[in-house]
């Protein structure tokens, strides 16, 4: 108990030390659960990101582009809801999902590799030929993922923050269509950094909600905004080619993200993780 | 037991236009989301990242709170990150040619590296010195810390409540089955994920005297209807290697071990689990237990690795936030953790039982004294 009160008082100084921190103490109690949730959410989707990437990369080898086709966005997409914590590990991020841009070489650069070198091959090249050292080193890296994650202790600030970090991301990569330039499965990562950003603010919801119900009401209507507009855009199998999103659509998504973006990245100082 | 990293912050200041972007789409969006020219912090340190490296290509700033202006002079969209061995601390992503960007970051005395630009680019190094913030710092509670700590240990109780509950389903498929190899491998993983979550599960006295009662404290001893639970089992699997009447007694303790793991997930994490609670089991682990039969020698050491395995994750979420605040404390806890590991297999188990108990006391004890 003494060891309680002692945090109080360190989350009290902290709060003095740094303006606009007020109502830390008890609080930071609070966040105890909302991030083990967290973390057993991020390891429930690192579980199916290793079974997925084992199926995906079965289709590479044995040489069934349309199986490979199929299989790349859904796989993905458990990368992408647990990014926050994911890019936390910079040799792995590169690894696995790097963009061309960053290689001297662009595409044709030895060391251009992850999910984007394949799926570069899947539609460009329509084949896997080559593939095969690339795919057996993005198993060997999803399950590294999944090992260093596993022994991660979350640093609060990380999972607070990832809210609104996610939301950036989609503002960056995904309403432009830059991050799946050669599938244009663009769809399927917006919706898994959707989910992500969503699943941290619904774990910390009932602690904001006391102290500011409207900022809730706001988020709130912004994510169903979104959410909404995304599902015009489900099909039977997943989600439609990013270039079927409509402009007005495209508008209306991009209006939201970009508030919830804004208003995400307030919930740090509202919950007195600085 | 390696220190904790310098705690990752992923500061986003989020310089995304308003009113503005909510009528432009696409990739209107992302170029307002760059910021040029904006006013920066006075003393914000400015690196500019080129085609091929970083200018200037060695930082060096105190420790604190730190701004960054990073400005865009190559041609491709830059990702900005600091780290420390292949752990990103902060980055700023996204910063297209031409354009300029902050990132603020608070760091602890160290070497870290800075990306600039292109994979293949040299990294630039980034030393932060000691400062008057960071020797503050050095003696105050990292509460941040202490609250992932805390929710790591909240993981790890939810996943022994899983995993118990698991096993004993096993458990009683094979003695149903009638296989005794498997009704013992069964019996060890229940048994391990629940000694290991002991700690906390020692708090319920209700479930503890079905799950895990001593036949030393019943009137009719191994003869008492309520022996029952583990130690009944035990007697079954590895004393009579039999398993006529265990099915009831494995149904009972799936049940039992079912509610178990609902009342872990129900316990309120508190700083007090990783101090009190331990100290407390290593007491109870150092007082021994009664004289067994010679057939419960192996389980009765796989017991004493288990539970000591659940104090060392306390341990080692605890030493962390410890190191700080209450260095002795906390290099003692790691010595007599330690000693623990290498006393188990020999004949002096509960004394090291009791100084393991002690240690956790004193962490608690100079985390709110200090140390002088």
């Amino acid at each position: 108990m003494k060891l309680r009160r002692l945090l109080i008082s360190g989350a009290a100084a902290l709060a003095i030390a740094l303006p606009g921190l007020a109502a830390a103490k008890e609080e930071m109690l609070h966040l105890v659960a909302p991030i083990a949730d967290y973390k057993l959410y991020v390891a429930e989707n690192t579980e199916k990101l290793v079974a997925d990437t084992e199926a995906f990369v079965a289709a590479v080898k044995t040489g069934n582009v349309e199986k490979a086709r199929a299989l790349f966005a859904p796989t993905r997409i458990s990368y992408e809801r647990i990014e926050p914590i994911a890019e936390l590990f910079s040799d792995l991020d590169v690894s696995i999902d790097a963009r061309a841009d960053d290689f001297e070489k662009a595409e044709k650069d030895p060391a251009f590799s992850g999910f984007h070198r394949i799926e570069h091959a899947l539609w460009d090249a329509n084949s896997t030929k080559g593939m095969e050292p690339y795919a057996d080193k993005l198993l060997a890296d999803v399950k590294d993922l999944h090992k260093r994650i596993d022994g991660l202790v979350f640093p609060p600030k990380v999972v607070i923050g990832g809210a609104a970090v996610l939301m950036e991301e989609v503002a960056a990569t995904k309403i432009s269509g830059e991050e799946d330039r050669y599938s244009h499965t663009d769809l399927w990562d917006f919706r898994g950094n959707f989910d992500g950003s969503k699943k941290i603010f619904d774990l910390v919801e009932p602690l904001v909600s006391k102290q500011d119900p409207a900022f809730v009401k706001k988020v709130a209507d912004n994510f169903a905004r979104v959410d909404a507009t995304l599902d015009k855009y489900k099909t039977a199998k997943g989600y439609e080619p990013y270039d079927k999103l409509t402009d007005s659509d495209r508008t209306v998504l991009a209006a939201a993200v970009n508030t919830l973006a804004e208003d995400l990245s307030t919930l740090r100082g509202k919950l007195g993780v600085d | 037991m390696s220190a904790s990293p310098p705690s990752t912050r992923l500061l986003r200041t989020a310089a995304l236009g308003g009113a503005a972007l909510a009528v432009a789409g696409g990739a209107a969006f992302y170029w307002a989301s760059q910021q040029r020219g904006a006013p920066v912090a006075a003393d914000a340190v400015t690196v500019a990242v080129t085609a091929k490296a970083c200018e200037p290509n060695a930082l060096t700033v105190a420790a604190g709170k730190r701004t960054f202006e990073i400005v865009n002079k190559s041609d491709r969209p830059v990702e900005w990150e600091i780290l420390d061995g292949v752990m990103v601390v902060e980055e700023r992503e996204n910063i297209a040619p031409g354009f300029r960007q902050t990132l603020t970051a608070r760091l602890a005395p160290g070497t870290y590296a800075i990306t600039c630009g292109l994979l293949s680019n040299p990294r630039g190094t980034l030393t932060v010195t000691p400062s008057e913030e960071s020797r503050a710092a050095a003696s105050r509670l990292d509460v941040q810390g202490l609250v992932g700590a805390l929710s790591e240990y909240r993981v790890y109780l939810l996943r022994q409540g899983a995993a118990m509950v698991r096993a004993s389903g096993d458990l009683s498929l094979a003695v149903a089955g009638g296989d005794l190899a498997a009704a013992r491998a069964a019996y060890r993983t229940a048994r391990d994920a629940y000694l290991r979550a002991a700690p906390v599960a020692a708090r319920f006295s209700d479930l503890e005297a079905a799950i895990d009662p001593r036949a030393e404290y019943l009137a009719l001893r191994e003869k008492d209807p309520a022996f029952t639970g583990y130690p009944r089992l035990a007697r079954g699997l590895f004393v009579e290697e039999t398993l006529s009447g265990l099915a009831p007694v494995a149904e009972r303790l799936a049940a039992d071990l079912a509610r178990l793991k609902e009342r872990l997930r129900s316990v309120a994490v508190e700083p007090a689990l990783l101090t009190e609670s331990p100290a407390k089991l290593a007491a109870r682990l150092a007082q021994g237990r009664a004289e067994r039969a010679p057939g419960l020698a192996a389980a009765d050491r796989a017991d004493r690795v288990a539970a000591l395995s659940g104090l060392a994750k306390a341990a080692e979420l605890l030493l962390p936030v410890a190191a700080r605040p209450a260095p002795k404390a906390a290099a003692e806890l790691e010595d007599k953790l330690v000693a623990a590991f290498a006393a188990v297999d020999g004949g002096a188990a509960e004394p090291a039982f009791a100084a393991l108990g002690d240690a956790f006391s004193k962490v608690d004890t100079a985390m709110n004294g200090g140390e002088k």
